[in-house]
């Protein structure tokens, strides 16, 4: 199934390594990337993808603020939202999941369980695996 | 004969990244993959890399002291230092510790190759502050950054720094001395050595010191919604 993405991260080295593993997948397209969330809000606006790949520490606008405003923005038609972050804490997981977002995966696994969890919230399913419980619930 | 580099970083996410960005240059290979200091030095001594590109924050052994110890092994090496921060403290110990190349991971996709192309060519490559600093530091004798300069620390050996960094990271006696090859009464020895020359007086002094010493990096996290403020008093 195509599936449309945004990469979000103010690292472009890190979005390079999201890209290479993403790019693997058949018919899986990265349609943009952006470095903090005002771009992100703007790009999400102007390409329309399927799914955002989110970090949370970012300059002007960080993750958390960027997916509230973009659910409240898309009420009708809503994105998914996968945060991939350095953060392997429940509390901020749980913060996430309260902004709108449908996954959350820890970037020291990302490796591991990013085409797992695109794959899952491309088709609106949650996907959150933190590295303290290695087993993803979805 | 291709320049052969070696990748240590604890994000395969962020290795995946360096190797599509290393490899599109014709002449360049990476030879080897590290997910952490201890692991980097000893591929290192295997693969004996032309260059090592080394994150600054890995787990049991960090950017740091894995310069150290690879230059101790062999003056030879040529480490670029990965950081996310550009503090005076973290650029003074890298210089210390020997690097040749200081790039903010920030910048790195910038960066990077023109840190390898510099090395490969005998010459070193520090981010422009950076460059600042140690112009600053030969025209002002007062702050000197001079890689026979001590930082200004209390004297750990590298076995001392190796098991704060574990201790930090919270791993207990037992576990740093399984690490390291250790008994469990050598490993509370060394603890006990390290927070007399510190005076620490718990675990909790411990983290801090090595959060404020680069041995341990840490990223805030932006303020939670859910999180109660700490008013200070």
């Amino acid at each position: 199934m195509p599936v449309r993405i945004l990469l979000v991260d103010d690292h472009p080295i890190v979005r390079q390594g999201l890209r290479t593993l993403l790019e693997g997948r058949t018919g899986w397209e990265v349609v943009g990337e952006a470095s903090d969330g005002v771009e992100a809000l703007e790009k999400v606006e102007s390409l329309q993808p399927d799914v955002v790949v989110l970090d949370v520490t970012m300059p002007r606008m960080n993750g958390l603020e960027a997916c509230r405003v973009m659910q409240q923005k898309l009420n009708e038609n809503p994105v998914e939202i996968l945060f991939v972050t350095q953060h392997d804490s429940p509390q901020m997981m749980r913060e996430a999941l309260d902004a709108g977002a449908r996954g959350y995966v820890v970037k020291s696994n990302a490796a591991r369980d990013l085409l797992e969890a695109v794959e899952a919230v491309s088709q609106h399913r949650v996907f959150t695996a933190l590295a303290r419980s290695p087993q993803a619930s979805c | 004969m291709k320049l052969r580099i070696l990748l240590a970083d604890d994000h395969e996410i962020v290795r995946r990244g360096l190797c599509a960005l290393l490899q599109k240059h014709e002449g360049w290979e990476v030879c080897g993959e590290a997910s952490d200091g201890r692991e980097a030095v000893e591929m290192a001594k295997n693969l004996k890399p032309d260059v090592v590109i080394v994150d600054i924050g890995m787990p049991y052994l960090n950017g740091l002291d894995t310069t150290r110890q690879l230059l101790q092994h062999d003056p030879h090496f040529k480490v670029i230092v990965l950081t996310i921060t550009d503090s005076d403290q973290v650029i003074r110990e890298a210089l210390d510790a020997g690097a040749r190349g200081f790039v903010l991971k920030s910048d790195a996709a910038r960066d990077l190759v023109s840190a390898v192309e510099a090395l490969q060519s005998k010459r070193m490559f520090f981010t422009p502050r950076v460059n600042d600093l140690v112009l600053a530091g030969f025209l002002d004798k007062g702050h000197a950054i001079s890689r026979n300069e001590p930082p200004n620390l209390p004297t750990l050996t590298v076995r001392e720094r190796e098991v704060t960094q574990l201790l930090a990271e919270g791993k207990s006696s037992k576990e740093v001395a399984t690490l390291l090859n250790l008994s469990t009464k050598t490993v509370e020895t060394h603890r006990s050595n390290i927070m007399r020359k510190l005076s620490l007086h718990s675990i909790r002094d411990l983290v801090v010191y090595a959060i404020k010493n680069n041995i341990i990096q840490i990223q805030m996290p932006p303020q939670l919604r859910t999180e109660t403020p700490v008013l200070p008093h």
